[in-house]
Order: C-alpha cells, then sequence, then structure tokens
C-alpha cells in the first residue's frame, strides 16, 4: 500500500470520521447495565468474543466480500452480502446504527474527487432503498476503492470495532485512557489472526447470543446514554 | 496400520441412513387435513390430531429411532395450502450422538401458502459429547402467511454434567417472506475445535429462538406482542436472559438463554400463549411442551 492509499483509508477508519459511532455501543450499556461487564478483564473476554465468533465471523466477512466486489466490479455481489447482513442483524437498533454509520461512509466516499464508479453506483441502490447500506458492505468497497488490500481492510474494521468498544467502555466504566491502551494492544494479535481466517470465508456466521441479547435488550434500558 | 485406518474410514463413511419426511395440508372446511405424506426410516408417520376445535392439525414429527447419528441425514419437508394452520412438534428430544468423523445433518424446508399458519415448535436438540450436528431449516412464506418457529439447543446432557462438549452445531434458519425481507439467523459452534468458541454463554444450559414472521399482521399488533413478549423475558432473573425486538422481516425475533430445561420450557410456553393470543385470539396449544 502506497502513503496516498493509506492516507485515503485512514480517514475513514480515524475516529475524527463523522460516522457518528460515538453514539452507539453495540449493546454494551445494556450488558454493563446488566452486570455482564463491570471491569476490564469482563469488557475484554465481552468484545473478543465478538471479534472472533460474532462480529468477526458476520460484519467481518461481509467487508471481505464487499472488497471483493469492488474488484470484480459487481454491484450484484455488493447488493447480495448487505441484504444478508440486513437478515442477519436481528436487533433493530444494532441494524439502524449500522445503516446510519455506512451510509454517512459511503456518502463521503462518493463524494471524494477521484470518483468511482461502483461507489456511485452503491450509494444510488442504497439512496433509492434498493440496498440498506451497511457499515461492513460500505467500509469494504471504499477501502478497497482506496487501495487497501482484504486482509488491511478487514483488519481496519475490526480494529474501527475495537476502538468503539473501548471508546464506550470509557464512558460507561471506570476505564481510563491507558487501560483503553492496553486492552487494544492486547486485542492487536486477535484483530489479525481473525482478518488473515475471515478472508478466505464466503459464509457470513455469528455466534454471540448473549451479546445479542443485550444489543437487543438495549433500547428497554430506562437511562441511556447511547443509542444501540 | 494406515489400511486399518482406510478401513476404518471407509466403514464409518457407510454409516447412516437417509430419511425423508413430506407432509401437504389443506383447508377442507373449518379443519386443516393431511391430503399427501410420504415417510422413509428413521421417520414414522403419524396422522395429526385435533386437539382443539381451532381446525389446526396438531402433527407429531416421530423418529422412533432414539437420535441421530453421524452420517444420518434427514429431510422434512411440509407444503401448507391456502389458509391451512398446521402445528408441528415433536414427542421427545431431539438427540445428537457422538461421531469420529460425519455431522448428522436435519434439512427442514417448509412452504407456508396464501393467509396459512404454521408453528414449528419442536423439542429441543441435544448435541451429545463429540456430536456434530448440522441443521437447516428453510421456510418460504406466501402473502398472509405467519410462522411461528422455535428453535432451541442444549449444552448437551446437562443430567450428566456434560456441558459444551460437542464437537460443532451448525445451524442456519432462513425465513423469506413475499416482499422479499427476510430473516436469518446462521451460526456455527465448535467448542470441539476450542472451547472458548462457546463464549459468554458457556454460562448457560439452553440456547433458544423463537421467531413469529408474516406480513399479516398489523404493526399495532406487533407492538402490543413486543411489549408482552418482553415482559415475559423479565419473569425468571437471573434465570432466564432474553430479548425481543423487530427483525429486517415483518414480525418479532426473541433470543434467549435458560439455566434449565424447565426455565426454559416455562418460558417458552408463556411466549408461545402470548403469541397465539395476540395474533390469532386463540388459547395455549393443548400440547406438552416439556
Amino acid at each position: 500500500m502506497n502513503t496516498l492509499s493509506l492516507l485515503n483509508g485512514l480517514r475513514f477508519v480515524d475516529s475524527f470520521f463523522p460516522s457518528g459511532g460515538y453514539a452507539f455501543s453495540s449493546g454494551l450499556e445494556a450488558a454493563v447495565q446488566g452486570g455482564a461487564v463491570r471491569n476490564a478483564e469482563e469488557l475484554s473476554q465481552y468484545v473478543v468474543e465478538l471479534l472472533t465468533t460474532g462480529i468477526g465471523e458476520r460484519e467481518a466477512v461481509a467487508v471481505g466480500l464487499a472488497h471483493e466486489a469492488s474488484a470484480s466490479g459487481s454491484l450484484e455481489t455488493a447488493i447480495a452480502v448487505d441484504r444478508e447482513l440486513e437478515a442477519m442483524k436481528l436487533g433493530y437498533e444494532s441494524r439502524t446504527a449500522s445503516r446510519q454509520m455506512g451510509r454517512q461512509v459511503i456518502r463521503l466516499a462518493a463524494s471524494q474527487q477521484a470518483r468511482h464508479p461502483l461507489i456511485e453506483d452503491y450509494l444510488a441502490a442504497v439512496e433509492a432503498e434498493r440496498t440498506p447500506g451497511h457499515l461492513a458492505v460500505s467500509f469494504g468497497l471504499t477501502l478497497a476503492v482506496a487501495g487497501w488490500s482484504k486482509e488491511d481492510t478487514i483488519a481496519a474494521f475490526l480494529y474501527h470495532t475495537a476502538t468503539g468498544f473501548v471508546a464506550a467502555a470509557m464512558k460507561l466504566m471506570p476505564i481510563g485512557q491507558r487501560e483503553g491502551q492496553r486492552l487494544l494492544e492486547s486485542w492487536i494479535e486477535i484483530i489479525e489472526r481473525v482478518s488473515r481466517q475471515v478472508a478466505q470465508q464466503r459464509m457470513l456466521h455469528s455466534w454471540s447470543p448473549v451479546q445479542d441479547i443485550y444489543a437487543m435488550r438495549h433500547s428497554r434500558l430506562e437511562s441511556r446514554l447511547f443509542r444501540s | 496400520m494406515s489400511h486399518t485406518n482406510h478401513i476404518n474410514q471407509s466403514t464409518l463413511d457407510g454409516v447412516g441412513r437417509r430419511g425423508a419426511l413430506a407432509y401437504e395440508f389443506e383447508r377442507s372446511g373449518l379443519r386443516t387435513v393431511l391430503t399427501r405424506s410420504s415417510c422413509t426410516s428413521p421417520w414414522h408417520h403419524f396422522p395429526p390430531s385435533y386437539l382443539d376445535d381451532s381446525g389446526c392439525a396438531y402433527t407429531w414429527l416421530v423418529n422412533p429411532s432414539g437420535g441421530l447419528v453421524g452420517g444420518d441425514h434427514l429431510s422434512v419437508e411440509v407444503q401448507l395450502h391456502a389458509q391451512s394452520h398446521v402445528l408441528l412438534t415433536s414427542p421427545s428430544a431431539n438427540r445428537v450422538y457422538r461421531s469420529l468423523t460425519q455431522p448428522s445433518v436435519q434439512a427442514v424446508r417448509l412452504s407456508v401458502g396464501p393467509d396459512a399458519r404454521l408453528e414449528w415448535l419442536p423439542e429441543v436438540t441435544i448435541p451429545f459429547a463429540g456430536s456434530r450436528f448440522r441443521q437447516s431449516i428453510h421456510v418460504d412464506l406466501a402473502p398472509g402467511a405467519t410462522v411461528v418457529l422455535w428453535d432451541s439447543m442444549a449444552s448437551g446432557r446437562v443430567a450428566r454434567q456434560e456441558r459444551w462438549a460437542f464437537t460443532s452445531v451448525e445451524n442456519e434458519i432462513c425465513i423469506t417472506t413475499p416482499q422479499g425481507g427476510s430473516l436469518v439467523e446462521r451460526y456455527h459452534v465448535a467448542p470441539g475445535r476450542l472451547l472458548e468458541a462457546v463464549g459468554l454463554a458457556g454460562n448457560w444450559d439452553y440456547v433458544a429462538s423463537l421467531f413469529v414472521i408474516g406480513d399479516a399482521v398489523g404493526a399495532d399488533v406487533w407492538k402490543r406482542l413486543d411489549t408482552a413478549l418482553a415482559a415475559i423475558l423479565e419473569l425468571r432473573p437471573g434465570l432466564v436472559l432474553g430479548a425481543v425486538s423487530f427483525p429486517a422481516a415483518p414480525g418479532l425475533a426473541v433470543k434467549l438463554v435458560a439455566r434449565t430445561a424447565p426455565d426454559l420450557t416455562a418460558t417458552l410456553e408463556s411466549l408461545w400463549a402470548a403469541v397465539r393470543k395476540e395474533l390469532w385470539g386463540l388459547a395455549q396449544a393443548a400440547v406438552y411442551c416439556g
């Protein structure tokens, strides 16, 4: 990857990017309130499971397939993956959050100076409600066009997800920035391994029933900091 | 030594049965009747019963062989014609025995015709230590059709302290609506490969999903049912953890984990009763589900 590709893709991974991700905890808030996540160790277990058998086998695979769709110029593939994600994300809040962030990514990607037909076609399909516009698909397409490899794109997505959990945890629990960095460091090797493994996968799976339940319970919390 | 292994492998590859069960139902007057059926071993044909005055055909999926072994490939194909109402359940748990090589496969295809109602609530699947189970359930809904689908799995033979000791369970549930909206639940959990793969679910002994999907139900009904189901899921704090939400297809999705079989059964019965009442004004199904 050359420096230009790195920088063009980095914008979308950076927490400075206005995807609205800061408003979502992906169920962590419900898990904290429910007593399932009380400290850094439990947070790590909660997130690592998602990075490996939850998001790591569903959204991460979708990122890889979207990256392939970009390489082959296949809008149909991108839409098929998007619809599969829509069907698999059972929780209303999680599904809505993913769509909202994905739309933000693809809109900004389409407004770049260096235009790409697949990005524009996908955005048109999203705006016409022909496809949901999930974050994983938008992210995969965008970083592929920026020149990132498939594995790097998946790793960036998982890292972006991991930092989102740390940022949410710092607002929900007594976890400071140094502890947050320690957690991220401990997840790096896992992210690298998962990225390598799921780059070969074509089928979306997800096994994180407890995390899914907390994500679905979030809308019924009496007091909420986050929107998911 | 390699020759012996070869023979053993060939023998193992030959193990397993291919059993197919097919049913077709139609509405006849006030009742739903079975109009066509076929089955091959190990399935056993059992004619439907009428346990209440709703006209619903209560039908048991009977496999008297005791369970599934590696290499088994069982299929179920059920077609409901317009305005029929069928409840499909099983008389006992679906036991999956240890397998060294091949998975036990169960493939289910359910076609629900216009304005028909299907209730699919089989007993829990118990994957024994070392077992390999692969299940797929595909449901196609016609306009106006509704499906109530329950799928549950135990961690193993809990009474023997055997928990999450199976080799792998692959499960896929796909429900497709006529408008194109669909619901997919697909997982592959393999504690035999990596015990940590079970994750937080390892603190529980039962994992289950209930899907209620259909395009003929009004938004107000779904909202009332959503509230009712959420309240039921709060009745056993610490024993049942569950949630309900609106999936991409029209309807509701419930996911839950439970400590014990009685907790699971009691929760299912309450959820199911609420669904029948809100959707159809029917009483609790007259079938034991424990």
